[in-house]
């Protein structure tokens, strides 16, 4: 039933998954309030740039592979940003459900396109330099692209939170997730401002799509594109609203996949793919206990 | 201040005859209706191969999933992400009865049906509160956290247990098809005229009280509040017959490929449902027809044509787009913010 | 009559409602005052959509705030909005027999209940086209047609005549006139315009600030200097 000796090493895989959720999280979060937009194409980006990584790795002879890591994150970077600066602005009048549906015709696109670009039925992949190289820990097999998403994670949640509270643009960000009417009657330069959240979200975008590749193994763009899915939870559990909430959930939703899959708990261990999902229903259940009515969109109860 | 004359301000005059409810627009619909059954159910058979009509067949099962989601979206208000789960509800269900009884085929889907409808309809009920994005994600993480046990779960192969499934997978270990529809055409006559009964159920709804009720719950759930609709009762409805419909397209299914794969149904299927179902139009019930052979006939038509099917999912995804695009304009240009 | 008692509404730190006392009469009734004095919150704790923190409001004897929202349309509360609710995609006769459909019992009568509410407010002639292909003044009309279809005991109109035109407001204040007689409902009206509320209502109450402010004879109240102070260089009341 609970064996120990396998709890630690799943702790470690666990924090590194959580890690990435934490980052796409965060992503996810900025971009959303600032924006409107739930970015469903976040994973997509993320694995067309992985694509374009390999391919430079793998069938040119003149990329270096750092050039090629960048190069993940610099696609990833255009690809949001071409859609935050050129198609979302059409969507500007629609509910966050609409902004929605066109980020997802977004992922389809790309994921078409993906398959049609690599089509090789091959298993693909490629390790970061950091995923080649092992050290332990307690009997425990730690690679230092592990250890490089935590450590990851917490620098981009806490300079996040530095630049959301001591920059300007970062002020200006959450004067407009609070209210963005007022804050353009204001002067705040909305249009400016959700340009830097675009970009933002897209690098992340690309350094998360990096991590999974190495993380996983592989790289499944099925997978990565639809990676999305339970990045969200965290996100619904931090009300969509709470940065470092989001963050700790990750780690927390991270952890419990990875330690059901340690020892055979029965059930819970044979579905723990459905951690993710669970929390992230939960989460939207119970704070949906208060309902309320909206008559012409200023809710009343 | 002018006076008006009460009486002819007042229409004073009863409306005394009622135009029939059935105008000529109802009637030419039915007509059309009634063409495009006759003409697929007789016509198309002749014109085309196996390989067409099984495609055919795949498309009429999917339109039933693909209108009980528009009538969901387009009428309700309710976006649901998760109707593929639902799909592969029916399909399990039919399946396992299918192997552990012999009852007859359509007792069978009616089963499925029905179980489909309940559980549609207990997940309808904590998600009354939420609307909107937070709907489409609730429904898509149930969905997909539903898809995860149906993987681990599989699809019965005559065994016994719960799960039904035997350690050898034989090919005797296949879904049955009813008597009189054995053959590849027969099925998809028999699928064609179930389709044609669950798009009835839903027309029927549409045109009396509970259709009305939804028109209101859609337009504001406030105002329906005040005109007396309980509200709780037709959104469960609705989860109802929408889930109703797309467990029978699910027993359908399982006697159409009678050893289904749970790859059919996977997350981003829900997704692909979703593009389809807005690019076919979810205003009125031919979206969801239009929607199933988008989804069923295209890809093998690109594939004739030299296309990888794949590019399907860059049409869907352009396609989607561009609805989005257009309503949007439409929107702005009626001056309404969402 | 509507009998409100000690009513309080508080919305985090704002009191829209404080501390309000009066009784509407029967017959048609206006509710006034300046933008943000609290008519459209109570017309809210009238429908059921919000909760007043105190206070207790009573309608021909019947506790309104102890029945769900949706119940007491069929007790007979009926209202409008502000942004009109008539939908689209129905006909005029879709509409107005949708609310009959779930607020009163019995299909015998229901067509002649339907076409009589769709002859009150004069739509005769365009009963069965879509609410979608009407005017905004016709679709004003499906609103107070579905607000006074079948029996009801107390017609809330909020702001009807909100951007119409003279004329269209006179065929309004005429239509709202011959409801109490015709549809045997008492009519609470809030309104900015005071050419109509002086048309159609024999009874006023002035809130201002969540207060009751003045309340009587609709041409005394409107000539009450306190009233007239409260909306000074905002309406012109000649």
């Amino acid at each position: 039933m609970l064996n120990t000796s396998q709890l630690f090493p799943f702790l470690i895989s666990g924090l590194a998954f959580g890690a990435v959720y934490a980052m796409s999280g965060t992503g996810l979060l900025v971009l959303y309030r600032t924006t409107g937009v739930l970015n469903f194409a976040f994973g997509a980006i993320g694995a067309m740039g992985a694509n374009i990584t390999w391919h430079l790795i793998e069938k040119t002879e003149w990329c270096p592979d750092w050039l090629a890591y960048v190069a993940c994150v610099v696609v990833s970077a255009a690809l949001t940003l071409l859609y935050g600066v050129v198609f979302a602005p059409r969507f500007a009048n629609r509910d966050p459900l609409g902004k929605m549906l066109g980020t997802l015709a977004f992922a389809l696109i790309l994921l078409g396109l993906m398959f049609n670009l690599w089509r090789s039925q091959d298993a693909r992949g490629f390790r970061l330099p950091t995923g080649t190289r092992r050290f332990e820990i307690f009997d425990a097999r730690v690679t230092w692209t592990q250890v490089v998403a935590v450590l990851f994670a917490l620098l981009v949640v806490g300079g996040v939170t530095i630049f959301l509270r001591a920059t300007k643009i970062g002020t200006a960000m959450r004067a407009i997730a609070n209210d963005r009417e007022i804050s353009s009657l204001l002067g705040v330069p909305v249009r400016r401002v959700e340009t830097a959240a675009w970009l933002g979200s897209g690098v992340l975008c690309g350094i998360v799509g990096l991590l999974l590749v190495d993380l996983f193994g592989s790289l499944d763009m099925v997978l990565m594109t639809w990676f999305v899915i339970p990045s969200l939870a965290p996100v619904l559990i931090g009300q969509m609203r709470y940065l470092w909430v989001t963050f700790f959930a990750a780690f927390v939703i991270g952890v419990v996949e990875a330690e059901l899959n340690a020892s055979n708990w029965g059930w819970p261990s044979q579905y723990r793919k459905t951690t993710a999902y669970v929390f992230a229903v939960g989460a939207l259940l119970w704070f949906a206990r208060k309902r309320t009515i909206m008559i012409s969109g200023r809710a009343t109860r | 201040m002018t006076t008006v004359d009460a009486h002819s301000a007042l229409a004073g005059e009863p409306v005394s005859t009622v135009p029939s409810r059935f105008g000529r627009r109802s009637i030419t619909q039915a007509a059309i209706a009634a063409a495009v059954f006759l003409i697929a159910m007789f016509v198309l058979p002749a014109l085309t191969s196996t390989f067409w009509v099984k495609n055919f067949t795949s498309a009429a099962i999917l339109s039933i999933v693909a209108g009980a989601t528009g009538l969901l979206y387009g009428r309700v208000g309710l976006v649901s992400l998760g109707q593929i789960a639902l799909y592969g509800v029916g399909t399990w269900v039919t399946m396992r009865l299918g192997f552990a009884t012999d009852w007859p085929y359509p007792v069978l889907v009616l089963i499925a049906g029905v179980i489909t409808a309940v559980i549609g309809v207990l997940l309808g009920l904590p998600a009354l509160r939420l609307q909107g994005l937070y709907l489409a994600l609730v429904t898509l993480m149930a969905a997909a956290a539903f898809l995860v046990i149906l993987a681990d779960t599989k699809f019965p192969t005559g065994g016994p247990g719960f799960k039904g499934l035997v350690v050898e997978v034989t090919n005797s270990d296949s879904m049955r098809r009813p008597d009189v529809a054995e053959t590849d055409f027969g099925f998809y006559r028999y699928v064609l005229v179930v389709a044609v009964i669950m798009f009835g159920l839903a027309l029927a709804h549409l045109v009396s009280k509970p259709g009305r009720a939804w028109a209101s719950i859609r337009h504001s759930e406030a105002a329906a509040l005040a005109t007396g609709v309980n509200t709780t009762t037709y959104k469960l409805w609705a989860w109802g017959l929408a889930s109703f419909m797309t467990g029978i397209a699910g027993g359908l299914l399982a006697a159409h490929v009678r050893s289904p794969s749970t790859f059919t149904f996977g997350v981003e299927q829900n997704i692909i449902l979703m593009a389809v179902v807005v690019m076919g139009g979810v205003a009125t019930l031919w979206g969801g027809v239009v929607a199933g052979l988008l989804v069923a006939v295209l890809p093998e038509l690109l594939q004739k044509w030299g296309f990888s099917s794949e590019w399907s999912l860059i049409l869907f995804g352009t396609g989607l787009f561009a609805n989005l695009l257009i309503t949007s304009w439409q929107l702005d240009k009626a001056g309404i913010k969402e | 009559m509507i009998e409100v008692e000690d009513l309080t509404v508080r919305f985090g730190g704002v009191t829209s409602v404080n501390q309000v006392t009066l009784t509407f009469p029967a017959g048609a009734c206006g509710l006034i005052g300046p933008n943000g004095a609290g008519k459209t919150t109570l017309f809210n704790v009238l429908s059921g959509f919000v909760r007043p923190e105190t206070g207790r409001v009573s309608a021909f004897g019947d506790d309104l705030l102890a029945m769900p929202d949706y119940a007491r349309a069929r007790w007979g509360l009926r209202r409008t909005f502000q942004t009109e609710q008539a939908i689209e995609a129905l006909t005029v006769y879709d509409n107005v027999l949708a609310v009959y459909e779930h607020t009163t019992k019995g299909r015998a009568a229901r067509q002649a209940a339907v076409l009589d509410a769709i002859g009150l407010v004069g739509l005769g002639d365009v009963a069965f086209a879509r609410v979608g292909t009407l005017s905004p003044r016709q679709r004003r009309l499906v609103e107070v047609g579905r607000a006074v279809v079948g029996t009801p005991r107390v017609v809330l109109l909020d702001e009807p005549g909100a951007g119409l035109p003279e004329a269209e407001t006179e065929h309004l204040g005429a239509v709202i006139r011959t409801i109490p007689d015709q549809v045997g409902a008492m009519v609470v009206l809030v309104e900015h315009d005071m050419s109509l509320v002086k048309a159609c209502c024999e009874w006023t109450a002035v809130l201002d600030f969540g207060r009751l402010l003045a309340s009587g004879p609709t041409a005394e109240v409107l000539r009450d200097p306190e009233v007239l102070k409260a909306y000074l260089g905002q309406e012109d009341l000649q």
